[in-house]
């Protein structure tokens, strides 16, 4: 079939002008943020094995990337998440370092099959930020109060929210139905998009239910402050779920210590990524984008897949979700170099008018040359 | 204020029922206008009529915060969406229909005729049947008798289409009844308005239920 050449290919598109600067602007704000923190800038390869994806984000996600074989057979992708790779650093390159490692990166990733309808990109930009070799609740919120930070940089302050979870909770309820795999990602499926009334049907139907009176019901709007944690220590019996709610609820104590209640919400019906997280799990959404526009968690498995087992806890943002919505509104000022107005710069002979450019732009002055269109 | 994007045709009349009953009034006169979105007589909330496979496409987007639509048009949309209500209303399903004098295929190809792509597909590849899927848009019931497909995946209210063209139910693949939907962020960011739509709704659906 003939196709022109003018087509682009589906969810790829091009930045320019204002938006191109904003994005721009926005990607050295948050990468500011990080390195405030401390966390150091990280390149990873943005073609890796295959494998390295399978192994770091599971088959599901890794699936979705662009594939291709390497001249020896091997299977490559375009990097479809940059977590991995960090995490094969650090096992690796970064073995003989200090605990823990602070790295922060700015990436594009690139996903073949979208996951959603509304997620049409299939190249996005990542920023992001990894804790590695620190398991406490501090660590935890040393991230939080990253993204939070970064929130309130971009002049979001107030119009964000960031929604908490720890799998545990989750993992203690399957536990105290005694779910097998499949019934266990059923649940999740039901618990994930709150379908109260087919996750009715699906607890009637396990054996333990009598043991479970109310909590079909409940389980799906879990959603609150801190009285979310009380309501569900009623319903939940096993340690693995109280230990989980302990965790939560020591994390929540901070984050009311810091005056943050209003911005956060543990939502413990936030069941998505359990397979890849290991404890506190989180999401970003902001007022004026239809999805979030950022999460992350504990991933305390995904390094023993290189070799050293270690906690691990980091988050991502969307860059292009958050362009988007700081376009639409006019929240973010970018601070730094004002835009200069351009001096036109024009003379009788080339050398002359290349002369005078040069003697500008060594005074800092932002030039546009006089070059005549064809 | 939260936008519901309500499901035009057969859903419609039901949701706006239902939404009466938990006291969120729209007028007669906005109703009666050509308008495609209007403002119930609060102005907490504005409804958008859209075409019943559009409905997900709006929420998923955030473009509504909530929608009505059917679970059949959840199923075949895949979209990723939140759905905490059952709203009980247009129950119905979705089944397998086929001549009720069944032709013999001997092709080891099952031609299905649809406007369920994705559902027929799923259903027939978890029995591992191979299957060639005709995706139409109406009339569905008139590809078998023309020899088109050997059967058919379709909504089932009272089967009296299925009986008139000469066609049986040889199978149900899952029931569907209106469901209320909610966008991800809306969800969140919205949670107290959202919640207290979910209260209302429910308390209604009850009330309907211990009626019928």
């Amino acid at each position: 079939m003939f196709e022109p050449l003018s087509k682009i290919p589906g969810g790829m598109r091009y930045y320019f002008g204002a938006e191109a600067r904003l994005r721009r602007a926005v990607e050295n704000a948050v990468m500011s943020v990080f390195d405030g923190w401390s966390y150091e800038e990280i390149a990873t390869p943005s073609v890796d094995y295959y494998a390295l994806f399978e192994r770091g984000m599971g088959h599901a996600e890794a699936h979705r990337a662009f594939r291709f074989t390497d001249t020896d057979g091997r299977m490559l992708a375009l990097r479809p998440d940059v977590t991995s790779s960090v995490a094969r650093a650090a096992a690796t390159l970064f073995a003989e370092r200090t605990r823990p490692l602070r790295f922060c990166y700015a990436a594009s990733v690139f996903r073949q099959l979208p996951r959603t309808h509304a997620e049409w990109r299939r190249q996005s930009r990542q920023l992001g930020c990894e804790l590695i070799g620190a398991g406490s609740g501090e660590a935890d919120m040393e991230v939080l109060a990253m993204a939070v930070e970064v929130l309130e940089r971009l002049g979001l302050a107030g119009v964000y929210r960031i929604t908490l979870n720890c799998v545990g909770v989750f993992n203690g309820v399957a536990e105290q139905l005694a779910l097998d795999g499949a019934a266990r990602e059923r649940m999740r499926q039901l618990i994930d998009t709150r379908d109260a009334a087919e996750l009715e049907r699906f607890i009637e139907g396990c054996a333990s239910a009598n043991t479970t009176d109310g909590l079909a019901a409940r389980l799906t709007r879990l959603t609150g402050k801190r009285e979310t944690l009380e309501e569900a220590r009623a319903l939940m019996t096993s340690a693995r779920s109280a230990a989980a709610l302990d965790a939560l609820e020591k994390l929540w104590g901070v984050i009311e210590s810091l005056g943050l209640s209003e911005a956060f919400e543990i939502d413990l019906a936030d069941v998505s990524g359990l397979d890849y997280y290991t404890g506190l799990v989180f999401k970003i959404y902001v007022a004026g984008a239809g999805a979030r526009v950022g999460g992350g968690g504990r991933y305390d498995e995904l390094t023993a897949n290189f070799g050293r087992r270690e906690p691990a806890v980091g988050f991502v943002l969307d860059l292009d979700a958050l362009t988007d919505l700081l376009a639409r509104g006019n929240n973010f000022e970018p601070d730094g170099v004002p835009q200069l107005q351009a001096a036109m710069v024009e003379g009788s002979s080339e050398a002359g008018a290349f002369q005078d450019a040069r003697r500008r732009r060594a005074r800092g002055e932002k030039i546009r040359l006089g070059t005549r269109a064809e | 204020m939260l936008t519901i994007a309500l499901a035009k045709g057969r859903m419609q009349d039901a949701a706006l029922g239902l939404l009466k009953r938990a006291g969120i009034r729209v007028s007669d006169e906005a109703l009666a206008s050509r308008r495609l979105a209007i403002e119930d007589e609060s102005g907490r909330y504005r409804f958008i009529f859209v075409k019943p496979a559009d409905v997900p496409v709006y929420v998923e987007h955030g473009i509504a915060d909530c929608g009505v639509v059917g679970r059949d048009v959840l199923l075949e949309a895949g979209a990723d969406l939140l759905q905490p209500l059952d709203l009980g209303i247009n129950r119905c399903r979705i089944a397998v229909a086929a001549l009720s004098e069944a032709r013999k295929n001997d092709s080891g190809m099952l031609h299905v005729a649809t406007k369920y792509p994705r559902v027929a597909a799923a259903h027939f590849g978890a029995r591992g049947v191979p299957v060639e899927i005709i995706e139409l848009s109406g009339s569905v019931e008139l590809a078998p008798v023309l020899g088109l497909a050997d059967c058919i995946v379709d909504l089932v209210e009272t089967g009296r289409t299925l009986k008139e063209n000469g066609l049986a139910v040889v199978e149900t693949i899952t029931e569907s009844t209106g469901r209320l939907v909610v966008n991800r962020a809306s969800y969140q960011l919205k949670a107290a308005e959202v919640s207290e739509l979910i209260e209302k709704l429910s308390k209604a659906v009850a009330e309907e239920r211990a009626k019928a």
